[in-house]
């Protein structure tokens, strides 16, 4: 996700209904204490900056969770979009519960081609809330996005995408995409937007307030043949987490029908924790996501 | 592949027509007899192998220079175990060491090559110092890249600026007033074994390659490895970690060679550290969300430098200190850099913002290091202005 500039601190009441001014005055109070016990500092040292700093990047955290979940919702491959700023959004930190934001934040089209091109700024705007849940996974996601692409588009490329998947030849011999070099062959590009798209879900699940994922790199495909015309692959990612810098192996499964929901399962093997995560989603029966009120 | 004709472009052909790219090795082969000798040359002149022979010998026992590209590799270890041919392996990763040794041939009045230490597991360190004025160790700025390897743009970004800075001498103002005043010193690959082992058996290696008693895994972060606040926040005792700091700071001798180096000179006033990926630009401190004394000016500085960054190709960096901009990190070079007395400390996160990450496509290389030299033209001409 590629966010671009800081935006700038968001002080003062959010857009979303009315609240009582007591609870809120709680919610500040304990805002206070979060933020020492995080930063190790004296009384003297917390203050405006960096309460800002914090804000900042939970609204940050929370839209990339948020386009994460929302890219995989979309089951797209062809749609797939990245954060481009955060405009505005409000933070609240709950010791025991973890942290609620409320974000708004621009997006645009995922595109692997040169980094700015003239003329193609379409930003799409999306509206999420978001709940960390204490750092334990899945945050929960609540999130509409505007049109970004015309979907009558969208449906015809998501089809093209599929035919070329299935015209590729199996097994593929494919050692990594990209390449060391940072090079994906055109030929391979459909490959690399479903592994995107499926990475989405794990990504989604794994972020948490503090960690944030990105796609490394794809070291394995395998497709297989399917009696219902579905797109069935295998592969493996490398996905890269920021804060702690490590390398995460993942392997996913995904079964996907341009316009159907995607399927995925998948295994991480994960250094830090102990457990090792692992998770799966069918797309029809996913519940809907529950945010709890403070 | 397009990195090989980039590198090749951004080098220029100097010694070999063949086009050359990371990974390519010399072997040093031993020949005993004449039938060693045919054998030899058997293999050399195979067409498809593209092999290269540097130094022939006059007499028997003599060893021969073959440089192998990397593609080749596989095959002629085969074959000269398998012909019972005695060999090492000598050199290894050419091209950066080559570019700065012509460099310094290019340029003798300006450039010379500097050996400053060596790494866990042998390799020479290299700097490429450009002075005016030769005696005094005048006022000098640190230009320091590769320390974690898989961030190749960062080691191809150095380069390019190694060669622009001795090919702008005396033609683009800004550069030489400042070589007028001051010396740059630019370390292109700051941890050799890493970037090897990027190029042989894992791309995404991040540490150094020194081996941890007690422990299957290797290296540690060079860049949680120096004396400032070592082994504090942000970083780890776990030697399978990608952050882990090390037993000790400078523990890593690669680290080691720069601090001894910085320190024995004694008058460095700039130190830029080159990383990838997320296109930010930070000052100290990162082991502490504390502001550092020379925070504001810093920051300005920095905004300067991105502003003229971006003006190349519209590409955003944002400006912060370390601990609050990306992540608490304690033992790393600019924050003991400023500790000690190096007022301009700054780390470049390069291109780009997480679509490729550490792989980024070899067409992004020019124009990174083009956009980047803006920036740390803008944070120099300050330090020469600024001299305390």
């Amino acid at each position: 996700m590629q966010p671009r500039r800081p935006p700038p601190p968001a002080p003062g009441s959010g857009p979303w209904g009315p609240r009582p001014a007591a609870p809120l005055i709680a919610l500040l109070l304990l805002l206070v204490p979060v933020v020492a016990a995080a930063e190790s500092e004296s009384a003297e040292d917390r203050g405006q900056p960096q309460d800002a700093g914090l804000q900042r990047r939970l609204l940050q955290q929370a839209a990339r969770a948020a386009l994460h979940f929302f890219n995989f919702r979309a089951g797209s491959p062809s749609a797939l979009r990245v954060l481009a700023q955060v405009q505005k959004g409000r933070a609240w930190i709950n010791p025991k519960e973890g942290c609620k934001v409320d974000v708004v934040f621009s997006t645009e089209r995922y595109n692997l081609e040169s980094l700015l091109q003239e003329g193609e700024g379409h930003l799409g705007k999306c509206s999420a809330r978001v709940l960390f849940k204490n750092q334990k996974p899945r945050p929960a996601v609540n999130v509409t996005c505007t049109r970004l692409i015309e979907k009558k588009k969208r449906q015809q490329e998501d089809y093209l995408l599929y035919k070329q998947m299935k015209q590729l030849k199996n097994p593929l011999e494919i050692v990594s995409i990209p390449d060391n070099h940072g090079h994906i062959d055109p030929s391979l590009r459909p490959i690399w937007d479903l592994a995107f798209l499926g990475s989405s879900y794990v990504m989604w699940e794994m972020t948490t307030q503090f960690s944030r994922y990105y796609l490394a790199q794809l070291t394995s495909v395998r497709q297989w043949k399917t009696n219902d015309d579905t797109i069935d692959f295998d592969y493996t990612v490398l996905l890269h987490e920021l804060s702690t810098q490590e390398i995460i192996p993942c392997r996913i499964h995904l079964v996907w029908y341009p316009g159907k929901p995607l399927k995925v399962k998948y295994h991480c093997q994960e250094l830090q924790t102990p457990e090792e995560a692992s998770g799966t989603e069918e797309g029809s029966a996913v519940a809907p996501t529950e945010l709890s009120n403070f | 592949m397009r990195w090989i004709l980039f590198i090749g472009a951004l080098i220029g052909s100097s010694i070999c027509s063949r086009e050359k790219f990371f990974g390519d090795q010399v072997f040093r082969i031993n020949v005993r007899n004449g039938d060693e000798i045919s054998k030899l040359s058997q293999l050399v002149n195979s067409n498809n192998l593209k092999l290269n022979v540097w130094k022939s010998p006059s007499t028997f026992n003599r060893p021969v220079d073959v440089l192998v590209p990397s593609v080749s590799l596989q095959p002629v270890k085969s074959f000269l175990t398998s012909q019972g041919l005695e060999y090492e392996v000598t050199i290894e990763d050419l091209q950066i060491y080559h570019e700065m040794d012509n460099i310094a041939s290019d340029f003798p009045d300006l450039a010379s090559r500097v050996k400053i230490g060596h790494s866990f597991e042998n390799r020479p360190m290299y700097v490429l110092k450009f002075s005016t004025e030769e005696g005094v160790p005048r006022p000098a700025i640190w230009l320091n890249a590769g320390i974690h390897s898989r961030e190749w743009i960062s080691q191809a970004t150095a380069i390019w600026t190694a060669r622009k800075i001795a090919s702008d001498y005396q033609r683009d103002p800004a550069i030489t007033s400042i070589l007028e005043k001051m010396d740059i010193f630019l370390l292109p690959v700051a941890n050799p074994d890493g970037y090897v082992y990027t190029q042989t058996q894992n791309r995404l290696w991040r540490k150094t390659r020194s081996l941890n008693p007690g422990s299957p895994c290797f290296g540690a972060d060079p860049n949680r490895n120096w004396n400032a606040s070592f082994a504090g926040k942000g970083a780890s005792d776990d030697p399978c970690s990608e952050v882990y700091h090390g037993p000790h700071a400078n523990s890593e001798v690669e680290v080691k060679s720069v601090v001894d180096f910085i320190q024995k000179h004694g008058n460095f006033k700039c130190f830029i550290d080159l990383h990838s990926y997320s296109q930010l630009m930070m000052y100290p401190y990162g082991y502490t969300a504390k502001k550092a004394p020379d925070a504001e000016e810093l920051d300005k500085l920095a905004r300067r430098a991105a502003k003229a960054l971006a003006s190349v190709s519209g590409t955003e960096y944002q400006v912060g200190p370390t601990c609050t901009t990306v992540y608490p990190a304690s033992g790393s070079s600019i924050d003991w850099a400023y500790d000690n007395g190096i007022k301009f400390a700054f780390t470049l996160e390069l291109r780009d913002t997480g679509t490729y990450g550490f792989l980024l496509p070899a067409n992004q290389i020019i124009p990174t290091a083009e956009e980047t030299w803006l920036g740390l033209k803008t944070i120099m001409e300050h330090v020469r202005d600024n001299l305390y």
